[in-house]
């Protein structure tokens, strides 16, 4: 109701204000102009975000000062503290960086949006702006429709920029005719009642704009053109800070429990902030004048002076948030929690998709890889059950013929049951996701896309074959024929080695260790087939087992043969460095290799 | 067209045209340096080891020596395409 209602009374009011003072309509046109141009300079960055900047947020986010430092330079180079939210929080929710860490970049952020301030009151207003402005608009648009994807993120920043700078240009402009007409300095407010009042107003301009950077440009514009006080505009800037914070709020709504953690962790730190900067104003302007004679700046270039205000705020917000980052986080975590997994009686679902992770492919794609390796250890726990084994002897060193003595349950469990609470809803969830996140990738990305999926399927197949395993496996393994009985425990042993082998691979980053084990899996796989190897035959020959018995290890064998077929395929993809995919593809051991070594093999045994 | 020019002028100054081949021959030659130290490794433990464990070091090596031989052959390819 009250959206129907907002958006026409907005448009309603500048309309009125248009028609009442030309000069708003310019200032107006300014912020708009303005704000297009930080649409068109993110739209240039995401160009660029298909890997570069991945690589960089997750390598320099290790360390506190490292995440902090990457918030400054990132937000100081995009001049958008709302679009490093925004990607922070599609890190998050792919789980490719920690809360803390997103919290050290939002703080970062924080820092480094004030540069804009800096660079309006140090450069935009002191040169002629919309000199460049136009220049850079023409070549953007230019090269916006060129082919190359390069080229059009490099137009979307260049245009970007040209609509930042021609946006300050008509802001300038406006409020400069504008004090012609109304001196709007005659409002202001003094005390801390003018403070509460236009801090209250920054916020409210900040959330309707959704950039504080524009309120900011809008700030010293004003400023410069004498229409507020500088202690107003202090406030303003202070209501900013706290109204840019709505950004981040938005952007959370559609991500997973993280990215909202992340979302409180700026509303806290920004509220704090500002109310740090509310309470000790005097001694901060006081700061402020030091810290500008000394560098130089005129008593009376405010527009300058607020820039230094708002750095030195922002600073000291951080500087006292930074030793609470830890209990912050803890807050966080304990007042938002995830309850919707535990809720949905006994049924498990995903964890990692979410729609703020399709802000970049990468994110996406590392989701969807984090999602199958949750269904991965859904599926290791139930084939490991379906075989009668305990999870937690496959993941020790203990000897795998002790590994199979020791029997998860005497009966069958209930694999279809695990299969509708563990499996079907997050397999599900990964084959929509990927649907979506499709659109956005490219062919290269979609090709690795499918191979995950490739990856998925493999891994319901095998719980479905243990299924149809554990039935004969349950009945055969207690069987007083010792010779049938033996051959089920060597399929369980088989198995058991082979999942101990992938969750080593699941559990190590060294590439010749997953390759070599990759590899050994897949000749044990066809050394073990009973079917090849004459084991069946020779049983039948010698009378040792009965036709039922030779038809169920046949059949058997074939399900136990396709669960590894199926692992090793899964954990082929699922557990190699994406970078590195198209190597592992070619240095995997092909038919022809895995026969050789297991002819030399036989050579050697018969030696 | 001049300025894709400029773009490939530039992207090849700061090395960034064949970073996908680079960094591929790079992982290539720590995987192979790391599968020969492990070939040593093996053949050492051949020396002492009793003839359940021979018989599984043995197969080990194989596959060694398979992948040492397929690692340097991709190598090969990716300098001679060069």
């Amino acid at each position: 109701m009250l959206k129907k209602i907002l958006l026409p009374t907005i448009l309603g009011i500048l309309a009125y204000g248009f028609w009442i003072s030309p000069d708003f309509k310019v200032i107006a046109a300014g912020v708009s102009i303005f704000l297009f141009g930080m649409l068109s300079l993110e739209e240039g960055f995401r160009a660029f975000s298909g890997g570069t900047l991945e690589k960089i947020l997750q390598r320099s986010t290790n360390k506190l000062y490292k995440s902090v430092g990457f918030g400054i330079l990132s937000t100081t180079i995009m001049q958008s503290s709302s679009l490093v939210s925004v990607l922070t929080i599609s890190f998050l929710g792919a789980g490719l960086i920690g809360l803390a860490q997103g919290i050290g970049i939002v703080f970062g952020a924080n820092i480094g949006t004030t540069t804009g301030a800096w660079l309006v009151a140090g450069l935009g207003l002191k040169v002629k702006i919309s000199a460049y402005a136009m220049p850079m608009l023409v070549f953007g648009v230019i090269l916006i429709f060129q082919k190359s994807k390069s080229l059009k993120g490099i137009g979307y920043i260049l245009s970007g920029l040209g609509f930042l700078f021609l946006g300050i240009h008509y802001m300038k402009d406006g409020f400069e005719a504008f004090k012609d007409t109304i001196d709007l300095a005659n409002y202001a407010v003094s005390g801390y009642k003018g403070l509460f009042l236009f801090t209250g107003i920054g916020v409210f301009a900040t959330v309707v704009m959704q950039s504080s950077h524009a309120t900011l440009v809008l700030i010293i514009t004003a400023l410069a053109a004498g229409q507020i006080s500088y202690e107003n505009a202090l406030a303003l800037a202070i209501g900013a800070n706290i109204g840019t914070t709505i950004t981040a709020i938005l952007g959370a709504m559609s991500s997973n429990i993280v990215g909202k953690q992340l979302a409180g962790a700026h509303l806290i730190f920004n509220g704090v902030t500002g109310l740090i900067a509310i309470i000790f104003i005097h001694q901060i302007m006081y700061s402020v004048d030091s810290i500008s004679a000394y560098v130089g700046i005129a008593n009376d270039d405010y527009a300058l002076k607020l820039a230094v205000f708002h750095t030195i705020f922002n600073v000291i917000g951080v500087v006292v948030m930074i030793p609470f980052i830890e209990k912050l986080v803890h807050f966080l975590e304990s007042v938002l929690r995830d309850d919707t997994s535990r809720s949905n009686a006994g049924f498990d679902s995903a964890r990692y998709l979410n729609d703020s992770v399709l802000e970049l492919p990468s994110t996406a794609m590392a989701s969807i890889i984090r999602e199958t390796k949750h269904l991965y250890e859904n599926a290791f726990e139930i084939i490991t059950h379906g075989l009668n084994l305990k999870r937690s002897n496959i993941v020790s060193s203990m000897p795998l013929d002790e590994v199979i003595k020791d029997g998860y349950s005497k009966s069958a469990i209930d694999i279809d049951a695990f299969y509708n609470h563990k499996i079907k809803g997050i397999y599900g969830e990964i084959i929509d996701f990927s649907a979506k996140a499709q659109s956005g990738m490219s062919t290269k990305d979609i090709e690795i896309l499918y191979k995950i999926k490739l990856a998925n399927r493999d891994l319901v197949e095998a719980v479905k074959d243990t299924k149809h395993l554990q039935k004969n496996l349950v009945k055969y393994t207690n069987s007083t024929n010792v010779h049938i009985k033996e051959q089920y425990d060597h399929i369980r042993k088989d198995l058991a080695e082979l999942l101990r082998n992938i969750n080593i691979i699941a559990t190590t980053d060294e590439d010749d260790v997953i390759l070599l084990l990759l590899s050994k899996a897949k000749v044990h796989a066809e050394r073990h087939d009973i079917i090849t190897n004459g084991t069946l035959d020779k049983l039948i020959r010698e009378g040792l087992i009965t036709h039922e018995m030779a038809t169920s290890l046949m059949n058997d064998s074939t399900y136990a043969y396709d669960i590894s077929k199926n692992l090793i395929s899964m954990a082929e993809v699922i557990f190699s460095n994406i970078s590195t995919m198209d190597l592992n593809e070619e240095m995997s051991m092909s038919d022809n290799e895995i026969k050789e070594i297991l002819e030399k093999k036989d050579e050697n045994g018969n030696q | 067209m001049g300025i894709n020019k400029f773009i490939k002028k530039v992207k090849s100054t700061l090395g960034l045209t064949d970073y996908e081949v680079e960094g591929k021959k790079k992982s290539l030659k720590g995987l192979i340096k790391k599968l020969n130290t492990r070939k040593k490794s093996i053949v050492k433990s051949l020396e002492s080891a009793n003839k359940k464990e021979k018989k599984e070091l043995n197969e080990e090596l194989e596959i060694v020596v398979c992948q040492i031989k397929k690692g340097k052959k991709i190598l090969h390819d990716l300098y001679s395409d060069k």
